[in-house]
């Protein structure tokens, strides 16, 4: 796995944007920005209507993939490339939902979709027609999703990187900076976690950072390279840009997006909490 | 655009709506980008705090607007525009109070 197996830039998308067999995805939870304006040629995806299970606190299980993917017209032996808002937090978790569910050529657009709006690059309103598909999804991969319990088992064992903003790593902000404050639980973190904000990954223009950028940024804030690692956030879909970064290209084994994330590890009864900028 | 309640179980861009006009218990920071006199509508607020270190982005409302929940203190606002337009104001943020930062580009 390397950098250009998972990542492309604008210019490749502005090239192959019409070939068949390309599928371009926009992943929002504000799909208001898809409706405004999109690439050309692009399909959406709402983060919470469509990835999330309606009930239960859980992601859309596997006939629910399928069912998504074969209505939005995607086949299993399309290349699926995905962007969106938020420096790609929402495409980096869709990413993360595609390769659990077994679709082998997924992509993302570096930069996502504020890159290309700051380069001024065409945006369309007209949605696309696409043929509805049979998508066949895969059973879960297990070896990329964390859930509680392996996170309370990885204290003082395993890496376990929140990649939350320091505010809301040390407790003092339960959510992030523009978001409302409100939330019924605790405030702090996984005891032995090392907070390397999800923002420190990325160039100001959303772009990730180089491979040796990303290496020493991991490396100075005391992860071990040898050790499995758990990311968090508080939902999960910011730890998915690390996941990315980890798994797909910096190619580590063992990495595992823990999607409970805070708001599930912060109202469990009886867990450690630690408080406070960490060591 | 700006955090509502209703997106408060979300991480993402907020859905566009008005701001919000009461602080109630949060140190809301908010303000509109404009140019020229006419709100810049396609661009980025990205937070800063004391240190420099990015903590929060939003994207520009159809208005211009922008807003944040922040913690009481220092910080600044940094907005991003096509055309490789970039400008920053201070700000300080207090719990009960909206801080106005409106910038000009």
């Amino acid at each position: 796995m390397s950098r250009s197996d998972v990542l492309v830039d604008a210019a490749w998308v502005e090239a192959h944007q019409g070939d068949p067999g390309i599928v371009l995805v926009e992943v929002d939870e504000d799909t208001s920005a898809y409706d405004k304006g999109h690439i050309r040629g692009a399909v959406k995806i709402d983060w919470k209507q469509d990835l999330q299970d309606p009930v239960r606190r859980d992601f859309v299980d596997k006939a629910g993939f399928e069912a998504l993917l074969s209505k939005r017209g995607i086949s299993n032996d399309d290349t699926v490339v995905l962007y969106g808002g938020n420096n790609n937090w929402f495409a980096a978790y869709a990413y993360w939902y595609f390769k659990l569910y077994g679709h082998h050529n997924v992509k993302l657009l570096d930069g996502g979709r504020k890159k290309w709006e700051l380069d001024s690059r065409e945006l369309v309103t007209e949605v696309p027609e696409r043929a509805a598909a049979h998508y066949t999804a895969q059973e879960q991969d297990s070896s990329i999703r964390a859930f509680r319990d392996e996170v309370v088992a990885a204290i003082g064992a395993k890496n376990l990187i929140d990649v939350r903003s320091p505010d809301e790593f040390a407790g003092r902000l339960l959510a992030p900076a523009h978001l409302p404050q409100e939330q019924a639980q605790r405030g702090g973190h996984v005891p032995t976690a090392k907070n390397v904000p999800w923002s420190k990954a990325a160039e100001e223009d959303g772009t990730f950072k180089s491979d040796d950028a990303l290496q020493a940024l991991y490396a100075e804030a005391g992860v071990d390279f040898g050790t499995d690692t758990i990311a968090y956030c508080r939902i999960g879909e910011r730890s998915a840009h690390t996941w990315f970064v980890f798994h797909e290209l910096l190619g580590q084994q063992n990495v595992k997006n823990y999607d409970g994330s805070w708001t599930e590890y912060g109202s469990l009864v009886g867990v450690p909490i630690e408080l406070g900028d960490g060591a | 655009m700006s955090g509502t309640q209703a997106v408060a179980d979300g991480c993402g861009a907020p859905a566009d709506s008005a701001l919000v006009t009461e602080a109630g218990n949060q140190a809301v920071v908010q303000g509109t980008v404009t140019q020229a006199g006419a709100p810049v509508s396609t661009g980025y607020a990205r937070l800063l705090n004391s240190g420099g270190e990015f903590v929060a982005e939003v994207p520009l409302g159809s208005d211009g607007a922008f807003q944040f929940f922040a913690a009481p203190g220092d910080w600044t606002l940094r907005v991003l525009a096509p055309g490789g337009i970039r400008a920053e104001q201070g700000v300080t943020a207090a719990i009960g109070k909206i801080s106005r930062v409106d910038v000009v580009v």
